[in-house]
């Protein structure tokens, strides 16, 4: 009788231990959720009360409430920008993934190639394109072409360059493993240096990413009208010309929304990539 | 016996001089039998290392000869499977499964994919990895991973078999266990193996010969018969005694050098 008690006593305080240990994991994730929810509604009072204190009138700082006003209103128009932008944008990127990776692996297979072409490479990513955008409307004509070439162009060089210095990281030893097995130079590519680059791709393509809805954006400021259509870029000149700053606002916010969101999936289908097979990538499970 | 035998490895006056002016090895002269257990005993930087990788193709001798059957390395490994080397680290493709990175020497060498597999499988089992094909590397201790790369150097079926410090990273219990696996691998599959380490007792429990080398410039200090049967006994008054003479040498070497 006595022990039938012990037994439930200490099964009781497994459970409540359990339950603890539950509560306190739900309570760090609460504190992770919280804090910056807290902190953005601190924010959007500050900044939807600023405005009406100092009487500030809505085309210099327009309140949230503004922006959101507006962006409903003018919904019809803003849905097909941000729908252009985002073509635009993952075209650009898309592009500039598939072109930097095969001209990294064509560079790296090449010494004489890598050595005589990569100085330009480095240089050519230092020119600003937007400096050079007006050049692509002259040769592909104003619209989405243009936009797309601009938003390639932008995307394009993080990926060279991170490709190839993964190319380039191969280990010695395994270098060597390859020598010993007398691989040819394709199979020491497509089976040690391309998977070896893998983690260094990635991380190319997540910034190339971001960088491609940037150019997307200021190429719509420089090559207007996509298609017949604005994008985003083409809507917020209209915009501030039109001193619609709330519209302006909603057209920024948008631009961030989706940006923030391609990043997320580019670094999901990133990490699903590397999942199977790299520890950089697998520093969670240790 | 000695006409019977086989050379498989002959190094001649082979010197290596570095592009730094490191000497890294002078004057090696040796012949390794088939059959044999060579261990390269030494200090580091005494170019134990260094003429392990000549052997396997992997580096050139400034002056002097290396030459496995009588064959330049490096045409060897070109032509055939008769080289396989186990690096200090398991050098294991993370990216491939444990069964995917034993098969990369039949791969890279354009053989059969079913006879790939059922070679693989064979030599896991030796290394007793037969369960693990699935797994990554990631996933592996530090023993279970050297010994996927023992089972990735036996899957071409070499006639040599190039150790570099393969155990070196391992605590003393894994070790001892690979050792003895090790041997019993060498007298399965009549290999010859050459096998550096600067553990005195790893040499004398596993090979039938110690070269030992001195250091700075690298070269021979004396060649050691281990006459000893296998099993071998690690508290054998005869096995200390082994270690002893492997232990003088090692540091009459060590002294020669310093007073120079």
């Amino acid at each position: 009788m006595t022990s039938q008690t012990a037994t439930t006593n200490r099964s009781k305080l497994v459970v409540e231990s359990s339950i603890t240990d539950k509560k306190k994991a739900r309570g760090k994730v609460k504190g992770t959720i919280i804090g910056p929810v807290i902190a953005l509604v601190i924010f959007l009072s500050l900044w939807q009360s600023i405005p009406i204190v100092f009487d500030i009138k809505p085309f210099i700082l327009p309140k949230p409430t503004d922006v959101l006003q507006a962006a409903m209103g003018d919904w019809h128009l803003l849905w097909p920008a941000i729908q252009i932008t985002v073509t635009e944008s993952i075209i650009g990127f898309v592009i500039s993934a598939i072109v930097g990776i095969g001209i990294s692996i064509l560079l790296a297979s090449s010494r004489i190639l890598e050595v005589s072409l990569y100085p330009y490479a480095v240089i050519l990513q230092t020119i600003p394109v937007v400096a050079i955008a007006p050049i692509i409307v002259i040769w592909f004509g104003s619209g989405f072409n243009s936009i797309v070439i601009i938003s390639f162009l932008i995307g394009f060089f993080p990926v060279v360059s991170n490709t190839l210095m993964g190319l380039n990281s191969v280990d010695k030893n395994m270098g060597d493993l390859f020598t010993l097995y007398n691989a040819s130079k394709w199979q020491t590519m497509w089976k040690l240096r391309i998977p070896a680059a893998m983690p260094y791709m990635m991380s190319g393509l997540k910034i190339s990413c971001t960088l491609a809805i940037v150019g997307a954006i200021t190429g719509e400021f420089i090559a207007g009208i996509g298609g017949g259509r604005g994008g985003l870029g083409y809507a917020i000149t209209v915009a501030a010309v039109q001193l619609k700053t709330p519209y302006l606002f909603a057209c920024a916010i948008a631009g961030a929304i989706f940006g923030i969101g391609f990043y997320l999936l580019v670094s999901s289908i990133s990490r699903f990539m590397l999942k199977s097979w790299h520890e950089s990538a697998m520093k969670v499970e240790k | 016996m000695g006409a019977i035998q086989k050379e498989v490895v002959s190094f001649k006056g082979v010197d290596k001089i570095y592009n730094t002016g490191t000497v890294a090895l002078s004057q090696l002269d040796l012949s390794i039998q088939e059959g044999e257990f060579i261990s390269f005993l030494g200090p580091s930087g005494c170019g134990k290392s260094t003429a392990l990788r000549m052997v396997a193709g992997l580096g050139e001798a400034t002056k002097g000869k290396v030459e496995v059957f009588g064959q330049n390395p490096k045409d060897l490994i070109r032509n055939s499977n008769d080289i396989a080397y186990v690096f200090q680290d398991s050098n294991l493709l993370p990216w491939r499964t444990v069964l995917d990175n034993v098969v990369l020497p039949l791969e890279l060498r354009g053989s059969n994919k079913n006879t790939r597999k059922e070679i693989a499988m064979r030599v896991l089992e030796m290394v007793g990895l037969k369960d693990y094909l699935k797994s990554y590397p990631r996933q592996l201790s530090g023993g279970m991973k050297m010994r996927v790369s023992i089972a990735r150097a036996l899957a071409a079926k070499p006639k040599l078999l190039l150790m570099d410090e393969p155990f070196a990273a391992l605590d003393e219990m894994t070790r001892q266990s690979l050792q003895m696996d090790l041997l019993d691998i060498w007298k399965k599959e009549h290999t010859t193996i050459l096998f550096v380490t600067h553990n005195v007792y790893e040499a004398v429990y596993l090979s039938s010969k110690i070269a030992v080398m001195s250091a700075r410039p690298g070269r021979l200090a004396s060649l050691i018969d281990v006459d000893l049967s296998y099993p071998r006994d690690r508290v054998n008054s005869a096995f200390t005694e082994y270690v002893d003479l492997a232990s003088r040498s090692l540091e009459h070497s060590l002294n020669r050098k310093e007073l120079v």
